[in-house]
């Protein structure tokens, strides 16, 4: 424990530095607006500005590209509560219930709650992140393939059953990005699949395209049409202030929200975006009132925001303690810092103290930061939102574009966007969740390594799933799950879904 | 039935629902994709090849496809779907069809110009005035902060723009 502090103190006397505080200021803000426009996600702000943070140090780079991921976070509630729009993929869920809040004339609480759940279940993520980090990285380190396809799959169908629509419709979302992801060079083969000769598909499709497209172009074809622009409330101080009620019933979600999120943080995939689903479900389980849900429930935003912000911190855990991306946006980062000559991993914490520390310790101000920004300045970032929406559009477009190109300059990238904003659009017309197709797609590659090389363990046997404890009890959720869905195939009767309407408006 | 349930058989709302048109929809992308997979080896269980995983998931694709299509009674009728903002996604996205063509071609900021005029001033039908000084203005500022500040790689075209 003394060590713990004592380590923790030489981490503040590197993030209180004024250039280390600086850039940590520098990169919540920028995540901030990132979050808040709609088709800039934190892995666009973070690959854009990856270039820009060559030139610095090592600390300032990460605490940086770090204050755009959580900053991206607490953004992206904004504009999913005041217009209904997702500035990121995990903010999908806080819209339901906090444009339904918004539409009441409650969404000044709703942006409290939002920025209070991120701010409490960023801290704890931390806490956790620092005395827990070595216990579940070596706990991580008992995985071999078999577990990990245990662990991917089980991840698919506790997204399908406790995501909004129903279960076949989720996992045929989620076979379709797996699919995508298959698209390019066969890492254990060398074989080009799918590819149709275009070189730039060799690489295979890249998260970024198909993000911006299915929730950044998709959303703006969507509103873009409609007859009213979306009206954007801008609250004041004193609107902000929750009922003693609404803080009441935001203490459980929020709690929970920080735990799942941490949790679902560690295991690899697009945590953040899986975790507000989970949490979000779970809100609506527990509740003795899931009717509420859809129409404003404060659980609704509390829940998710905590969880999205808590995955964030938890994916850094196998980031930094093994040098294991959880998904896309930790493996930009983790290239940012071996740009710098510095091996992530095990020996990162003993042999880069000051890197690992100093990291640990601006989160903690970064948390601060972004407390104040989005609580007392929400008005002042709103104000970024009352640009006449047929202004907007044009120039997110063009952000899109910008954007998408930027990542490896490649035109096919922005082909690529154009088509999943189409294909996003008729998904959405016609009842299909989009974020299974982005979680297929980054987990395609490990789920795919994963089955071939427990095949090739086994001699062909699929017997490997089953010899294992972890592997079984993994299979066993995925089990119960299946069985929880086909229930209501065989027997018609409706689920938790349909009995609380998340189907009709997810 | 009896006789009663027959006006109310004909009242009910007819057509194809809409999950009936998407799961057919998957279940011949599925199959696509099972055609298209016949260029990879599928290999054997021990040793699985490159066509192992998209022939696996094309055939989970294609259950998921026949179950959505199986339980379409619950989901609307699909010529109920209102498509109206249909038009002008159409024209947005050939417009950036033609910026992405242009990109390349004519620069960066020039095509950012030349969508942004076309998007506001056409589509959005604003005064001449705005509209011009919003484009030029987005095309300079961006490219200043990306490729001059950030050092963000951004095409140019004729006349250094």
């Amino acid at each position: 424990m003394d060590g713990v502090f004592g380590n923790l103190m030489l981490g503040f006397s590197v993030a209180l530095q004024p250039s280390v505080l600086a850039y940590a200021f520098a990169g919540c803000v920028i995540g901030t607006l990132v979050g808040m426009l709609p088709g800039l996600g934190p892995l666009a702000g973070i690959s854009l500005l990856l270039p820009a943070t060559f030139g610095l140090t090592a600390t300032n780079a990460i605490v940086m590209l770090a204050g755009i991921y959580y900053g991206a976070m607490y953004g992206g509630s904004t504009t999913s509560i005041l217009m209904r729009i997702p500035g990121e993929a995990a903010s999908v869920m806080t819209c339901i219930d906090g444009y339904a809040m918004t539409q009441r004339g409650r969404a000044g609480p709703a942006l409290a709650i939002a920025a209070i759940g991120s701010f409490i279940a960023g801290t704890l993520s931390v806490v956790a992140l620092m005395f827990l980090a070595p216990t579940l990285a070596s706990f991580a380190l008992r995985f071999g393939p078999p577990e990990y396809t245990a662990l991917l799959l089980m991840g698919f169908f506790v997204l399908s059953y406790m995501s909004g629509g129903s279960m076949p419709k989720t996992l045929a979302m989620a076979a379709v990005g797996l699919l995508l992801g298959m698209i390019g060079i066969d890492a254990m083969s060398g074989y080009t699949r799918f590819s149709y000769g275009l070189i730039e598909l060799a690489d295979g499709i890249g998260i970024v395209p198909v993000a911006v497209g299915l929730f950044g172009l998709s959303e703006i074809l969507l509103t873009a049409g409609q007859p009213t622009p979306p009206a954007i409330q801008r609250p004041t101080l004193r609107q902000l202030i929750p009922s003693l009620e609404e803080l009441r019933l935001s203490i459980g979600p929020i709690t929970r929200g920080s735990f799942v999120g941490f949790m679902i943080g560690i295991i690899p995939g697009s945590a953040h975006i899986i975790s507000s689903f989970v949490s979000y479900g779970i809100e609506r389980r527990m509740s003795n009132h899931p009717e509420r849900f859809g129409n404003g429930a404060i659980e609704g935003v509390a829940g998710p925001e905590s969880a999205n912000n808590a995955a964030a911190t938890g994916a850094f855990v196998p980031m930094l303690a093994l040098g294991i991306p959880t998904g896309p946006i930790t493996a930009v980062m983790l290239a940012a810092i071996m740009v710098h000559g510095i091996s992530p991993g095990p020996l990162l914490i003993t042999q880069q103290p000051e890197l690992f520390w100093g990291f640990v310790a601006s989160m903690y101000v970064g948390n601060v930061v972004l407390l104040i920004l989005n609580l007392p300045l929400v008005g002042l970032f709103v104000n970024l939102l009352r640009i006449p929406y047929s202004y907007l559009y044009p120039a997110i477009l063009c952000f899109c574009i910008l954007g998408v190109y930027s990542v490896s300059n490649s035109v096919v990238d922005v082909w690529i966007m154009l088509g999943m904003g189409a294909f996003g659009y008729v998904l959405r017309k016609t009842g299909f969740e989009p974020a299974p197709i982005a979680l297929g797609l980054v987990l395609s590659p490990m789920l795919e390594l994963s089955v071939r090389q427990s095949l090739a363990m086994s001699g062909g046997s699929y017997g490997i799933f089953f010899d294992r404890p972890l592997a079984i009890a993994m299979f066993v959720v995925a089990g119960m799950l299946i069985l929880l869905g086909l229930k209501t195939l065989v027997f018609k009767s409706k689920d938790w879904r349909e009995k609380v309407g998340l189907e009709e408006e997810a | 039935m009896s006789v009663t349930d027959a006006p109310q058989v004909s009242a009910a709302p007819r057509g194809v629902r809409s999950d009936l048109v998407a799961g057919m929809v998957i279940v011949l992308v599925a199959l696509l994709v099972g055609w298209e997979n016949r260029a990879y080896p599928i290999g054997s269980l021990a040793e699985p090849g490159p066509g192992y995983m998209p022939l696996l998931i094309a055939g989970a694709l294609g259950v998921f496809g026949v179950l959505i299509a199986l339980r379409a009674g619950t989901s609307p009728l699909f010529n109920t779907i209102v498509w109206s903002e249909s038009r002008r996604g159409i024209v947005m996205l050939i417009a950036c069809g033609v910026a992405v063509f242009a990109l390349e071609r004519i620069g960066y900021r020039l095509t950012m110009i030349v969508l942004l005029v076309f998007m506001l001033g056409v589509v959005e039908r604003k005064r001449p005035v705005p509209t011009l000084l919003v484009a030029v203005g987005f095309a300079f500022l961006s490219y200043y902060l990306f490729a001059t500040l950030l050092k963000v790689q951004l095409p140019r075209g004729p006349w250094g723009l």
